[in-house]
């Protein structure tokens, strides 16, 4: 699904935000993107959604090369995926319903399978109800469940959620990273980036952890592990990092 | 893209003219003085152009014949004038008819020795040039022609018309260029302070995978839209403004202008086309910086 082959991303202002990564992604699974801030997370992600272009190195998404893909392919390239902001970046002059209908006419569905599909995915992800309300009228985990709903409408094979607990409660956190697991089980890829070491030990996925623009550490999900082995794991990866 | 893609496209320009209503009436009132000035420039020379044309009707250039011509001769030489490429009207005036107009202007005594051959006029011709820029050198193939005697002197009125249309069609072009990058500047303006107000959205429409021409088209229709409604107003306007000079003019100087009820159709179909043109080319113009932009780039993070 998402293959990086050793693809190295340096800013005009000098910085080497990636550094000769490469690692895999396999259709249908779910991947935890950790590390310090600066560690390269942000500049993985808008390489995948194409918002930037690899200095060196190859990406492949769903089967096509990143490197040479015109500009006007980019639009089709991102329908495969759902994009989840930390700031969650609703549209407040826009009811719930609205904001998650925007994304279809972006790309120019038609106002009777827009009708169809939205209600089916606020149900989805247990908003329903809220249709006619404004996002500032929703607390923050509603707000994020929005997002998350207007991600998927468009029924994308990778859903790519950058920090999506960051501006909500703990607790919220844990239901939006369940529902991540739900659509999950339906096939979906999921990469999660975030800091929250806490919530990545809860779910036992896969993590890859970034520093200073290089993989860290890459373990497997591992659904029987306990908390404490995944604890240990991570803590053997810092200190092998430090020795370093 | 469907039907009911494009309605929603149509639907978002309308909303981008009204979200931002303030700096749409501005523009569609700069958009409005252009299409008017223009329209006025096009219209002042189109009536200059006339009054040259019936100035260049009524004045007649007469070609003298010389006294010895015989009727014969006289008669070619008519047709010969009739040859030439830019005469229209070729009137033979005879020297009984020249003294017939002499002794009714000023009275039958004077003239009563000088009837028949003792008559010292000569025969003539009245001719009507097309094209009165051309006077000089047309004047130069009459005198060419055996038996004309010479050319009455026009060149002057009919020079200093041309000229004068000349420069009224020279100074409006240069108008309507000029107000045409004015109207550009301020539509692509606004349209780019709809679009900044609207950057949130634009992200988001990239992000979700929307194609440029996608973005751009509701843009693109917020400047047609207010091309169309200025265009209309123009037009109202100009109706008015123009009955109104001309009746001020017409009675400084007798002229009869041009009525406003035969161009107003053509008048309010180019300012259609120009200002859904320029509203149009403003909403490209300013969209495009946009379009390169990626992410955060776009709201400027």
């Amino acid at each position: 699904m998402i293959e990086f082959i050793n693809v190295c991303k340096n800013y005009s202002s000098g910085t080497h935000a990636l550094n000769n990564v490469s690692l895999s992604v396999d259709k249908g699974e779910f991947v935890f993107i950790v590390g310090a801030s600066g560690a390269g997370k942000s500049t993985f992600l808008k390489l995948i959604m194409h918002e930037e272009e690899a200095t060196s190195g190859e990406i492949i998404v769903n089967g096509k090369k990143l490197s040479n893909m015109k500009r006007r392919q980019v639009p089709y390239l991102r329908r495969h995926m759902g994009i989840v902001f930390q700031d969650f970046r609703l549209i407040d002059k826009m009811n719930v319903f609205d904001n998650v209908a925007f994304a279809m006419r972006a790309i120019g569905a038609k106002q009777s399978t827009i009708k169809k599909r939205v209600p089916y995915i606020l149900d989805l992800v247990g908003l329903k109800n809220k249709a006619k309300s404004r996002p500032s009228e929703l607390s923050g985990g509603e707000q994020q469940r929005v997002s998350l709903a207007r991600a998927l409408v468009n029924n994308p094979e990778i859903i790519i959620a950058d920090e999506p607990t960051g501006n909500i409660d703990p607790e919220m956190s844990y239901e939006i990273i369940e529902l991540l697991n739900e659509i999950n089980s339906q096939g979906t890829t999921i990469l999660v980036v975030t800091h929250e070491h806490d919530l990545v030990r809860h779910f036992h996925k896969r993590v890859i952890e970034l520093d200073r623009g290089r993989v860290v550490g890459d373990s497997a999900a591992d659904d029987d592990v306990t908390e404490e082995d995944l604890l240990v794991r991570h803590e053997d990866l810092l200190l092998d990092e430090s020795l370093k | 893209m469907g039907i009911s893609g494009f309605g929603y496209l149509i639907k978002e320009g309308v909303k981008n003219v009204w979200n931002n209503r303030i700096m749409s009436i501005a523009s569609v009132c700069v958009l409005i003085s252009c299409l008017v000035l223009t329209g006025s420039a096009v219209l002042l020379s189109m009536n200059v152009a006339r009054v040259v044309e019936s100035v260049g009707d009524s004045n007649e250039t007469t070609v003298y014949l010389k006294d010895d011509v015989s009727n014969v001769e006289a008669a070619y030489i008519g047709r010969d004038l009739e040859k030439l490429s830019n005469v229209s009207t070729v009137e033979f005036y005879s020297k009984e008819d020249a003294f017939k107009e002499y002794e009714d202007v000023l009275g039958e005594e004077i003239f009563a020795n000088l009837q028949g051959d003792d008559n010292p006029l000569p025969d003539a011709y009245h001719i009507s040039m097309v094209d009165l820029s051309k006077y000089a050198q047309t004047v130069s193939q009459i005198t060419a022609i055996d038996g004309v005697d010479s050319v009455s002197n026009r060149s002057e009125i009919a020079e200093r018309l041309t000229s004068i249309n000349n420069l009224v069609t020279t100074v409006s072009l240069w108008i309507i260029l000029a107000l045409t990058v004015i109207s550009l500047f301020i539509v692509s303006n606004t349209i780019r302070m709809t679009m900044y107000s609207r950057r949130f959205e634009i992200s988001i429409m990239k992000s979700v995978g929307a194609t440029n021409s996608f973005v751009r088209i509701p843009f693109v229709i917020e400047g047609m839209l207010m091309g169309l409604i200025s265009a209309v107003l123009s037009t109202g306007l100009l109706y008015f403004l123009y009955n109104g000079i001309m009746e001020v003019i017409t009675n400084i100087i007798p002229i009869t202008p041009i009525p406003i009820q035969n161009v107003i159709a053509i008048v309010a179909g180019a300012f259609v086309i120009a200002g859904m043109l320029i509203g149009a080319l403003g909403g490209f113009i300013s969209i495009r910086k946009y379009l390169k932009k990626e992410g955060n780039e776009i709201l400027g993070w």
